[in-house]
């Protein structure tokens, strides 16, 4: 298979010794459908042993090692270089997210307006009538925060993960409907969304939260 | 309290610091990488019935049998609880219906016989020329958020849990391990940890691990491609009624359809390349199945290493999904050092409650095991915790 060279330009950090963070360069032959996550892999194996990311499904599911590549957060996992179809291929960690070393964030700031009390798993009905349980689209992976441009410079605002979140909670338990509307409507809520819309364009699992967050306003009569 | 040390951050290392710190042990954890970057997070996410190793390893079938109900329990929130079929298609399928259900009711696997007909209403992108089908207590779980809760409740409990922190080095005072030596990526220095029992759990690393011991370990590393198809083909996981092979498991999640799998011999447990022809035989052999299958996108495809006790087999098929403990006094005379290896993400905390049992023995501590029946925290909690 005919290989193509490929200029990875990570951005590399670690508190006290790489501070501020710094661009390095590794090269690498990329082949076929080599996604990100794969080249990151071959990086820490063939050349720098201490190159940081998360990861872990390999196949979208997870949500661990969504980053930011050539100025888009994407997942690496599914990622395929050629598609980006550039000589150098740029890596950042989340924007907004303590970084941790490299590429790897610390995601509690992502949970902070996210309770534990609203479920993983959704309803569905199936063929034959009955019902079963399904995860959430969502992924947590943390790209729309990371891509909203309010979350940059507003600490008060939860977000669109959250706001997405709080939407579906609603949907599925109805009775819970007037305590989280009040979240979404509170002081950390959906006032401080500006209609960017880059949570929904860069979600890489289709949850559209912009679209959550319209229809929480809708509830709210705004 | 004695502490432990656990190498190895994937499913068996996170449900062993949760049994651990559950008795009251002081414990650390330490992964070379971020959590669950393994060899359980790239699992298929089929919590197992049993069903698939009945007839040629009944240990494990019953093992896997009993964790999918505790797990269920203890973890309903990473599960989807949606069930599974085994479908035959051909004569030799359908001879091995017979033996299948037999070893199943000794393995005390639950399976029913549906009717054909029920299994194409229920599952309508199942082929019609489907012969026979079982149902079977099969789940989709997440891979990464069940271990994620069971480190949410260790460091609840007091565990720590250290990410990006690899054993460089096993300490060692005579024939006995006092502790190891951590290379901190983040911070970028070496630091020794002591400790009364360092647990190598890992995975298909253990082998590297034990050998910074100078013990060598029987470990057989055998990756396994798999292949995540865009679109949710089937409500149920689907698994070819067959004798295990390849290309004979469609687990759905989410609103993806993931193929498994194949299997090759590999020295090396950080070998994870994807043979291009692995991923179209999947696709042909699970097609049999569901005929969609043929039609979907690609939406992500790679391998996972299994970390298979080395007993020798050369049919890895037909090779051992159970797991061992070693006390590594008594099989190299070296004290205070245990491996557990083999098993399956299904088994993780049954292997966890196994190497806990040994390290009470080991420690003279008489604590009975909890885990099957305490319900282990929501995964989100494990970022709001305070380590």
């Amino acid at each position: 298979m005919k290989g193509r060279h490929i200029i990875f330009r990570i951005l590399r950090y670690r508190e006290a010794i790489i501070d501020p963070p710094q661009f390095q360069d590794f090269e690498l032959t990329v082949t076929g459908t080599m996604t990100v996550l794969e080249c990151l892999e071959r990086i820490r194996r063939e050349q720098d042993p201490s190159l940081m990311y998360r990861k872990s499904c390999h196949h979208a599911s997870c949500g661990t090692c969504a980053c930011v590549i050539n100025g888009t957060e994407r997942l690496a996992c599914v990622t395929t270089v050629f598609a980006l179809d550039t000589p150098v291929v740029t890596v950042e960690p989340l924007r907004g997210f303590p970084c941790i070393g490299d590429l790897a964030v610390d995601m509690t700031a992502f949970y902070r307006h996210i309770s534990s009390d609203w479920s993983y798993l959704t309803g569905v009905s199936r063929n034959d009538g009955s019902g079963a349980l399904r995860f959430e689209d969502c992924i947590e992976c943390g790209a729309c925060v990371s891509a909203c441009p309010v979350m940059e410079r507003e600490d008060a605002f939860m977000g669109p993960a959250a706001l997405a979140l709080i939407h579906r909670e609603i949907e599925k338990s109805p009775d819970g409907k007037e305590s989280l509307l009040a979240l979404a409507g509170g002081p950390h809520g959906e006032q401080w969304c500006e209609r960017a819309l880059d949570c929904s364009r860069v979600c890489p699992s289709g949850v559209y939260p912009a679209r959550h967050i319209a229809l929480l306003r809708k509830m709210l009569g705004k | 309290m004695e502490h432990v040390i656990i190498i190895g951050g994937g499913g068996t290392g996170a449900a062993l610091t949760h049994d651990l710190s559950l008795r009251g042990f002081e414990v650390s954890l330490f992964e070379k990488g971020g959590l669950v970057s393994g060899t359980t997070g790239r699992h298929h996410g089929l919590l197992h019935s049993g069903a698939r190793y009945a007839v040629h390893d009944p240990g494990a079938a019953r093992e896997c049998a009993r964790e999918n109900a505790i797990l269920r329990t203890i973890a309903p929130g990473a599960i989807e609880q949606n069930g599974g079929l085994f479908v035959a298609i051909d004569d030799a399928d359908v001879a091995y219906a017979r033996d299948l259900i037999d070893h199943c009711r000794r393995c005390d696997v639950p399976v029913r016989e549906i009717a054909l007909s029920h299994a194409l209403t229920i599952e309508p992108a199942l082929t019609p020329d489907i012969r026979y089908v079982l149902e079977v207590s099969d789940a989709t779980v997440d891979a990464w958020r069940l271990p994620l809760q069971f480190f949410a409740t260790a460091r609840a409990a007091g565990a720590a849990i250290h990410q990006f922190s690899e054993v460089t080095g096993i300490l060692r005072s005579g024939d006995c391990v006092t502790g190891v030596r951590v290379r901190d990526h983040r911070r970028q220095i070496d630091h020794d940890v002591t400790g009364d029992v360092v647990v190598n759990a890992a995975g298909a690393w253990a082998g590297l691990v034990s050998g910074l011991a100078g013990i060598p370990l029987s470990i057989q590393p055998a990756p396994g491609a798999m292949v995540s198809l865009k679109g949710r083909l089937t409500d149920r996981v689907i698994n070819r009624l067959h004798r295990p092979g390849e290309g004979d498991i469609i687990v759905p999640q989410r609103n993806c359809t993931i193929l498994g799998t194949s299997i090759w011999h590999s020295d090396d447990p950080d070998s994870y390349d994807v043979p291009p022809e692995d991923v179209e035989r999947l696709i042909a052999a699970c097609a049999v199945m569901v005929p969609s299958i043929r039609d979907a996108a690609v939406h992500a495809a790679w391998s996972a290493v299994r970390p298979l006790m080395g007993t020798g087999d050369t049919d890895l098929w037909q090779a051992s999904r159970d797991f061992k403990c070693y006390d590594h006094a008594v099989t190299d005379n070296l004290e205070g050092l245990v491996s557990v290896i083999g098993g399956k993400a299904t088994t993780m905390r049954s292997m966890a409650e196994e190497t806990a049992d040994l390290i009470c023995r080991k420690t003279g501590r008489d604590i009975p095991c909890r885990t099957a029946t305490e319900k282990l925290l929501n995964y989100r909690l494990f970022y709001r915790i305070e380590s």
